[in-house]
């Protein structure tokens, strides 16, 4: 059998895991870097490939230290596998690999570290399963790694800044935005505030967009949210409604959009599938932004020697995910003794006091941007919310008042989370209405059982693994 | 080529082409099929599963799968996944068999 050994396993290469990655090689220890995408960088850092060409870009300084840190992997002993997908992790931190769609092969490691990021979350409304209705970080992805605008106008609509790093993107790359509807009011957002003094790296960044989105003469229209996507076998237009504090629609408020293209985008979910395949403990925190690895100070999770760092534990951004790829690196090295005690708790220490204050600032906006129970229950009857098995909330709403009020026994009548995307899109927005429907936390709710293959494979690639 | 959608500020290595649904197109290395696919027009990508309805690229990131076509014969690939390549035959507009 072709199998791999390593000290150190990391899953994902954005942020934490590239960070995680240089600090471990620069200790001479053996690390395997693998992930899904064709580059490296993960979603934060993705820029236009060499073999497609160049195109000037701005970098701040998080991005700046992005690209040493992907220098860094490139230039160091670190193995990188893109285009390698995860299937499977067995007890022995023993790994299930595809790469590029052909080759199905284990991987053993001594240690594993999920940085396996986050994704975004959606707001179900009529339409929005139609051509032309498109995630804000596809706009962001096309823009960044194809050179390419989704449309030469589009609308942005949602909640949360991304929003406006959404808009901004755009703008940058010469298209238009037609408005910005953001859900929730601007009022809301005068605590932040008590956030400015630690967090000026992102308040700059924050600034940077606005100045060019309001300069760009775009409406951004507050307490306003998208009800209706309509057109004919594509997008062609957009009502937008006024929400009250409490978000109720005023009636009477509704404006209709003309666009190609509609940017939404409503938050993030942490990529958690991993962590439960693997079996280590998850669990469910608002301040987090929903189900997210449980892990030590160390960020070790429940299974010995599996570690968790970025996204999968809090949704927070960049700079709390280069602080988790600093410290998950730095408690192993102390574990393999390649650091020495006093060096490792000073070190520990500041790092640790870092995470707090970048928790913080996530808790923030988990807490803001948190679309709420009545958002969820307005969702009309016939909208779809599993994209992939096309299971309207009408059906969701009978099936639960029939009983079937759990992740798991929703699949008996409708085949929720049971498509080709496994419930990566439907599955948070699928919680969240669950949540809304019966009153119940989502923290009482036992999420559905991942298991392997935790994404699509061919039959070809499994034929082509032989013990 | 048509380059309405390109970003004029990205300087891009000389064309390749590709067929769609039997027309070729123009892409440049290193694009994504999805690009490809946006920057020709193309905005449908497959039909639903259960309904059969027209769908396109919608997370872009290889999570959500509803951007899936059919690659040099090879049914259900993502094209937000995929790099295009000289010559590719790309076929939109295939639902799951039933």
């Amino acid at each position: 059998m072709n199998q791999t050994q390593a000290d150190v396993l990391i899953i994902g290469n954005g942020f934490a895991g590239i960070v995680a990655a240089n600090r471990l090689a620069d200790a001479a220890v053996d690390v395997v870097l693998l992930d899904e995408n064709l580059h490296i960088g993960g979603q934060l850092l993705r820029q236009v490939p060499e073999r497609l060409g160049r195109a000037a870009s701005h970098a701040d300084h998080v991005k700046k230290a992005g690209r040493r840190f992907i220098a860094g992997v490139k230039a160091k002993k670190i193995t990188v596998l893109n285009r390698t997908r995860v299937l499977g992790i067995y007890p022995g931190h023993e790994v299930l690999i595809e790469e590029n769609e052909k080759k199905v092969r284990t991987l053993k490691a001594g240690r594993i570290i999920l940085a396996t990021g986050g994704r975004e979350k959606f707001l179900p409304f009529p339409g929005w399963t139609m051509p032309g209705v498109i995630s804000g970080g596809a706009v962001q992805v096309l823009i960044k790694s194809s050179g390419v605008l989704p449309a030469r106008e589009i609308l942005v609509g949602g909640s949360g800044l991304f929003l406006f790093s959404v808009a901004y993107e755009c703008l940058k790359a010469g298209g238009r935005v037609r408005a910005v509807l953001e859900r929730t009011g601007m009022l809301d957002k005068l605590p932040l505030a008590a956030q400015l003094p630690r967090q000026w790296p992102k308040l700059i960044e924050g600034a940077r967009f606005m100045s060019r989105i309001i300069f760009s003469g775009v409406p951004l229209r507050f307490r306003t949210r998208v009800v209706e996507a309509r057109g004919r076998g594509r997008l062609e237009q957009v009502v937008a409604a006024k929400v009250d504090g409490s978000g109720k629609i005023i009636p009477g408020r509704e404006k209709t959009y003309e666009t190609p293209l509609l940017a939404v985008s409503h938050g993030f979910a942490a990529n958690v599938e991993l962590a439960q395949m693997a079996g280590c403990g998850i669990e469910f925190l608002d301040e987090r932004g929903g189900w997210v690895a449980v892990t030590d100070d160390h960020l070790e999770t429940s299974v010995p020697g599996i570690y968790a760092a970025g996204e999968i534990t809090g949704i927070a951004g960049a700079l709390k995910s280069i602080n988790e790829g600093e410290i998950a690196a730095l408690a192993i090295l102390h574990k393999m003794e390649k650091c020495a005690e006093s060096d490792f708790k000073t070190r520990m220490k500041k790092l640790l006091a870092a995470r707090r204050r970048h928790l913080q600032f996530g808790k923030y906006f988990n807490l803001l941007y948190r679309i709420p129970a009545a958002d969820y229950l307005a969702i009309p009857d016939e909208t779809l919310v599993c994209r992939c098995e096309d299971v309207t909330m009408g059906e969701l709403r009978k099936a639960v008042a029939n009983g079937y009020d759990t992740p798991a026994t929703l699949k008996i009548p409708l085949r929720t989370a049971m498509g080709d995307c496994q419930g990566r899109t439907c599955g948070p927005i699928v919680y969240d209405i669950l949540a809304a429907l019966t009153g119940r936390s989502q923290a009482d709710m036992t999420p559905l059982v991942v298991r392997p293959p935790v994404k699509p494979v061919k039959i070809d690639s499994l034929a082509s693994f032989s013990e | 080529m048509t380059d309405e959608l390109r970003i004029a500020a990205v300087s891009r290595r000389p064309a390749i082409h590709i067929r769609v649904n039997g027309r070729s197109i123009a892409a440049t290395p290193g694009e994504t099929v999805l690009a490809a696919l946006t920057a020709a027009g193309f905005s449908t990508m497959k039909k639903s599963n259960v309904r059969g309805e027209a769908r396109g690229a919608f997370c872009g990131m290889g999570v959500c799968y509803e951007c899936l076509v059919t690659v040099n014969g090879v049914p259900k690939q993502r094209s937000c996944m995929t790099e295009v390549q000289d010559n590719m035959e790309i076929q939109t507009y295939e639902p799951d068999p039933s």
